[in-house]
């Protein structure tokens, strides 16, 4: 997986992982806008790092629905400094999200789908970019567009 | 963090791009949103084609040279075993295959049997094949294992390069 340097336009490799206990620590509100530590009860929580350093960039929160062969978000938080008009690094939420596919395609094969419950304002934007369905409240994936998340972000 | 404040600080792009900031529902409206969702996957959930199929099992021969690439050594898991899995998802004869990433159906054969060693042109020819489904990168880690488990426990070659090294280097005690 690789994430893209702003400045330079230089692909940098990238893992995502689940968050380990002790990450806890460094998963600030300030740093990643939100109490993380929150979710850990309800969410597996996966961590985006350097591949040759352990500084997270991004975090994303998920639930597995079996019974409707889902992977539901339900958080994803880029770290404060890549984030707005002087991010350094582009491309994590669309990693962590294309992580979410694997997961879906690997355990539910053509069945699989992602979905999310965002704000109203940020819903067309999963639309857009991402080329999710909207289902009243809720946009989501199936196959087809995992796959290509996949491609675009897992090369 | 809510929206509100964000906005002081990043546009509603700039947002979106960096946080899903997740809907606010009541039980009542979770489950109105579950059914939503349920309904629409309903319509669009027809019977996979024989292509996406092809597809699908192509993706899971990715999952698994993933997993398997992060696991120790294992000599029946090598290339020509991947391959040739490839070839039997996709339903292609080796003659067939090798006409389409144009190389003889020898050195496909070679390939497939572990007898020959992929190039870079053959790991790039295997990505565009596949769509770009399973990387070029891929191919060459699971070539690069088999060559760095046999450099790490090729004690006959060592044998037979010793004699042409004239000087070793002395350690202290």
């Amino acid at each position: 997986m690789n994430i893209t340097e702003v400045s330079g336009q230089k692909a940098i490799p990238v893992i995502v992982q689940r968050v380990e206990p002790t990450d806890f620590k460094s998963i600030t509100k300030k740093q990643f806008f939100f109490r993380w530590d929150q979710l850990k009860a309800d969410a597996d929580i996966y961590k985006l790092t350097l591949e040759d350093r352990p500084v997270i960039l991004g975090l994303i929160a998920l639930v597995d629905v079996p019974a409707e062969y889902r992977i539901e978000i339900k958080l994803i938080s880029v770290s404060k400094e890549n984030s707005g008009r002087l991010k350094k690094h582009e491309g994590i939420a669309g990693c962590l999200i294309a992580h979410a596919a694997k997961i879906a395609l690997r355990k539910y094969y053509g069945l699989a789908c992602v979905s999310l419950t965002p704000k109203t304002e940020l819903r067309s934007h999963y639309i857009k970019k991402y080329g999710m369905t909207t289902a009243g409240q809720q946009v989501y994936a199936e196959y087809e567009v995992l796959r290509e998340l996949i491609k675009t972000y897992d090369i | 963090m809510s929206l509100k404040k964000l906005l002081k600080e990043y546009t509603l792009e700039e947002i979106a791009e960096s946080l899903m900031i997740p809907a606010k529902l009541t039980v009542k409206q979770q489950e109105q949103a579950n059914r939503d969702l349920a309904t629409a996957r309903k319509k669009s959930q027809a019977a996979l084609t024989e292509e996406q199929k092809i597809e699908l099992d192509v993706l899971q021969l990715r999952f698994q040279l993933e997993d398997y690439l992060k696991d120790s050594y294992n000599p029946a898991l090598n290339f020509g075993h991947f391959l040739e899995r490839y070839l039997t998802i996709i339903h292609k004869k080796k003659k067939e295959f090798a006409q389409e990433i144009q190389i003889h159906e020898t050195l496909l054969s070679h390939l497939v049997n572990n007898r020959r060693e992929p190039n870079d042109s053959i790991i790039i020819r295997l990505e565009i094949h596949s769509n770009k489904i399973i990387p070029a990168i891929y191919w060459y880690k699971l070539a690069e294992k088999a060559k760095e488990h046999q450099i790490r426990t090729d004690n006959s070659l060592r044998d037979k390069e010793r004699p042409y090294v004239t000087h070793i280097l002395q350690m202290t005690a």
